[in-house]
């Protein structure tokens, strides 16, 4: 005879002694990650929001990036992130769109979504080293906005294809066959009802997209960034100096690194507020689309 | 017969959309054939002066020196080292995370825990490097009496953060997959929650997990700016968990833009991208693998 | 008197994969008559409806062998555009699904597509629809309002509208008012009946009192085969088949 079965009482005693062990690791597990969050942002915050001033803002570097302010490089990390996403939308979407309308199973969409996954898995260097080899060397862009936005655009087209994915397959079944049964072609169908009804879904994918670009440092090293340009870009083919990047530059190469501590964390929570704000901004929309869901 | 033809053009007009948008589905794939072509028409002339064994097990990385030397094995190490390491510290959290979200919080704490592990996961590398350097490093240095601070520990710690969310969400989705019957027929029987979730839905998300897992992995691997800042730069074989190392990515980073264009050091940093490429690729279809065979014998193979 | 027989079906088998679940059917349905489509749950009911106008397309992996006639010509032709069809042959669902868009719109949006620009034609074209599907006074000063705000009965009736202003010559509803309150089916149930003169109705119910109030002709369904195709009154009162009296007085199964 088994004695746990004998002494039932002290049996559930260790069984919920294990549970409430694991229990504890659980939260545990959960409490560790809150506090690594709360806790890079808050020493973040506390350390610089005393270099974000008004000039910090708006001026450009000054005394060989000692001083003055981070202006270029905001302005960099939008051009690239806006052309990103000017890339890898229509692609995304496109995609998407081919991939859970028109596919059916079979080979194919087999292949093609295995290459959006192994794309997404490539390195981020790996991403650099490919914009560098191909839209610098080889088609001859240079170092440049256009090489840089065209590497992010790639990075995060994955991201938008999955996002643009799920938010088309959430448009119900029945709004697809009550147009279609109406006589409307599968085309208009598309563009007409399920685009518009994922469109908040798409969107919020592409937030999401635009904030991995804007954080993005490896991608940008060899195919777009500048360690620093005095003046703004005058065109798609100028270098541009970008957030992400300034940071490593000054926090790595200069030769004043404690002299420009202040300019690091101030750049640091400029990057972080425009990348976690624009997280945030996406994650609050979907969460108030969900509840709002009209069907 | 007028009518007859009109439906014919529309018919065309059809099939000619879903051709032009299967092309640029397609796209992804050519992307991928594309990288690796230009990684190879870069990487490739390297092995005009070394032979492929000697690129990867060699175990001296001087691309500057005079003659240099391009062993890229301390490197492949020091990447493993810390992707190890990284892992220690991110396979338990985000697994438990993961239960905690799927199985134990309570509704409110549910979304804001996954809003944290969201915002964790879009934490800029550089912002994490920087921290690492600036205050984990420095941590370090003083409390065990280290040379340095930046070390395969400090890379490790900071890469876990990054993995923890890679590996948290996918995990919860198996997690969450889990036919309710099982767990019904395990509470039924008397088990316990903890019972439940351990011999029932973990088993049952495994593949889930698994590739959670091996994703995060490929993440940690090919992570460049946190390894870049804090791991410490030296292109040795480390002896310990203290010691500083040069994982591949770092060391592509750092030193394309001081290697001149086309020179030996510049085709070995992207026949080093070769092999990241190569590493990743595998882990990715890996993951493919072990998800997919999953969703195809569904539950059945519990 | 020659009878005009609009569609037609002749030995139709349909698969959904390696399942049959209809098997030689063949039945005639009668221009501007009411048939309804009666059986028990599963019996293939929707499946041969959803054949009539090709909406059985959108499901992966199935086939159909035999012939569906149209004004005498085969649907599933290799040369006929499954979209015309569908432009002449209307259907109404279970349940109510307008689009997430306003009741004017949700009526214009296949017509617009459909080429009709002109603006006083499409208000025309509104206001007619509406008025048939008897809901133009009850939404004539809201036609701006989401269609999504209307009441389970209204949508079904504006899905019908939404169908009309196609100008369909067939309609065709599977279970069009098991979604709906009593109220709202009486609703439906004498649009259906003044819709008759002008169109040619296929309805698909579960409640056999509805399909004896509104239908000509009935047939019974049962595991995929069409067990007997008679007049409504026949097969209310003294069916040919005894299948069909047990369905019909309740022993079945
Ligand atoms: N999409 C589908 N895939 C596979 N089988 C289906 C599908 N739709 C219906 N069936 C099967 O076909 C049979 C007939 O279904 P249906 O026409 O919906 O019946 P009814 O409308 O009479 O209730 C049922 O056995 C049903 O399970
Ligand atoms: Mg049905």
């Amino acid at each position: 005879m088994n004695e746990e079965i004998l002494h039932p009482v002290m049996n559930m005693k260790w069984r919920y002694f294990k549970q409430r062990l694991f229990f504890g690791a659980v939260r545990l597990s959960a409490f560790v990650i809150t506090f690594a969050l709360l806790g890079i942002l808050a020493y973040i915050l506390a350390n610089g929001f005393r270099a974000i001033t008004w000039e910090f803002l708006t001026q450009p570097p000054t005394d060989s990036m000692t001083k003055g302010g981070i202006m270029p490089a905001i302005v960099g990390t939008l051009y690239l992130t806006v052309g990103a996403i000017l890339v890898a939308m229509p692609l995304g979407v496109v995609s998407a769109i081919f991939l859970t309308e028109y596919a059916k199973q079979g080979a194919l969409i087999r292949i093609i979504r295995i290459g959006v996954n192994c794309l997404a898995g490539v390195p981020s260097v790996v991403f650099g080293l490919f914009g560098l080899g191909f839209f610098v060397v080889f088609l001859k862009f240079g170092s440049s906005i256009l090489a840089g936005a065209l590497t992010l655009g790639i990075l995060i087209l994955p991201t938008i294809i999955g996002a643009a994915e799920e938010a088309i397959k959430a448009v119900p079944q029945t709004f697809r066959e009550a147009s279609l049964a109406l006589g409307v072609s599968k085309w208009n169908t598309i563009f007409r009802i399920v685009l518009p009804s994922a469109l908040p879904g798409i969107l919020t994918g592409a937030i999401l997209g635009v904030g991995r670009a804007a954080g993005e440092t490896a991608p940008i090293m060899f195919t777009a960034a500048a360690f620093f340009t005095a003046v703004l870009p005058k065109s798609i083919f100028d270098e541009v100096m970008a957030l992400p990047y300034h940071i490593y530059v000054l926090a790595t190469a200069g030769t004043h690194i404690e002299e420009t501590r202040p300019l690091q964390y101030g750049t640091v929570l400029v990057l972080i507020a425009l990348v976690l704000g624009i997280d945030l901004i996406a994650i609050i929309m979907r969460s108030t689309l969900r509840r709002n869901k009209r069907w | 017969m007028k009518n007859r033809k009109h439906s014919l053009t529309k018919h065309a007009k059809e099939i000619a959309i879903r051709n032009l948008f299967g092309f640029f589905a397609f796209l992804s794939v050519l992307l991928l054939g594309l990288i690796l072509v230009f990684l190879f028409r870069e990487g490739l002339p390297l092995f005009k002066q070394i032979s492929v064994v000697d690129f990867l097990f060699g175990t001296a990385w001087y691309p500057t020196y005079d003659p240099p030397e391009y062993g890229i094995w301390p490197l492949i190490v020091g990447s493993l080292a810390i992707t190890f390491f990284a892992c220690l510290i991110a396979v338990p959290l985000g697994l438990l995370s993961a239960v905690y979200i799927a199985e134990i919080a309570p509704a409110g704490i549910k979304e804001i825990l996954k809003s944290i592990i969201e915002l964790l996961a879009g934490l800029p590398s550089v912002v994490l490097g920087f921290f690492g350097m600036v205050i984990v490093g420095p941590w370090l240095q003083e409390t065990f009496d280290l040379p340095t601070g930046l070390n395969i520990i400090n890379a490790a710690v900071m890469l876990a953060i990054m993995a923890i969310p890679t590996i948290s969400s996918i995990s919860e989705d198996a997690l969450y997959a889990v036919p309710r019957e099982f767990k019904e027929a395990s509470y039924a029987l008397g088990a316990t929650k903890y019972e439940t979730i351990i011999r029932v839905i973990i088993p049952a998300a495994l593949s889930g997990v698994s590739t959670a897992v091996i994703l995060g992995m490929a993440r940690a691997i090919g992570e460049t700016m946190v390894v870049l800042m804090v791991a410490g730069g030296a292109a040795a074989i480390p002896e310990g968990i203290f010691d500083a190392v040069r994982p591949m990515t770092a060391s592509i980073a750092a030193e394309m833009g001081e290697a001149p264009f086309r020179s030996g050091h510049y085709h070995a940093l992207f026949a080093t991208g070769i092999v990241l490429f190569m590493i990743t690729l595998a882990f990715n279809l890996i993951a493919d693998y072990i998800s997919n065979r999953f969703r195809e014998t569904g539950s059945g193979t519990l | 008197m020659e009878k005009d027989f609009i569609i037609r079906t002749k030995n139709v088998d349909f698969f959904y994969g390696a399942f049959r679940a209809l098997s030689d059917v063949t039945v005639d349905f009668e221009k501007n008559k009411v048939t309804a489509l009666i059986g028990p749950s599963g019996c293939g009911k929707s499946t041969l409806l959803r054949l009539l106008n090709r909406m059985n397309d959108l499901i992966d992996g199935t086939r159909v062998e035999g012939e569906i006639l149209f004004e005498g010509r085969n649907i599933y032709a290799p040369d006929v555009d499954p979209v015309e069809i569908r432009q002449r042959i209307g259907m109404v669902f279970q349940k109510p699904n307008p689009f997430p868009k306003s009741i004017f719109n949700n009526i214009t949006y296949a017509p617009k597509l459909a080429g009709i620009r002109d603006r006083g034609e499409i208000e025309a074209l509104v206001e007619a629809s509406l008025k048939q599907a008897v809901l133009w006074d009850e939404v004539k000063d809201i036609l701006t309002k989401s269609a999504m705000t209307l009441s389970g009965g209204q949508q079904q009736r504006l899905c019908i509208a939404r169908a009309l202003a196609m100008k369909p010559d067939v309609i065709l509803m599977d279970e069009p008012t098991s979604a709906l309150d009593p109220i709202s089916t009486a609703k439906i149930e004498e649009l259906i009946d003044t819709l008759k003169k002008h169109y040619t109705i296929i309805i698909v119910t579960h409640n056999m009192q509805q399909a004896a109030r509104i239908s000509e002709y009935t047939g019974f369904f049962y595991l995929g085969k069409l067990i007997e195709f008679n007049a409504t009154e026949k097969i209310f009162t003294n069916p040919d088949v005894k299948q069909t009296e047990d369905y019909i007085t309740g022993r079945f199964g």
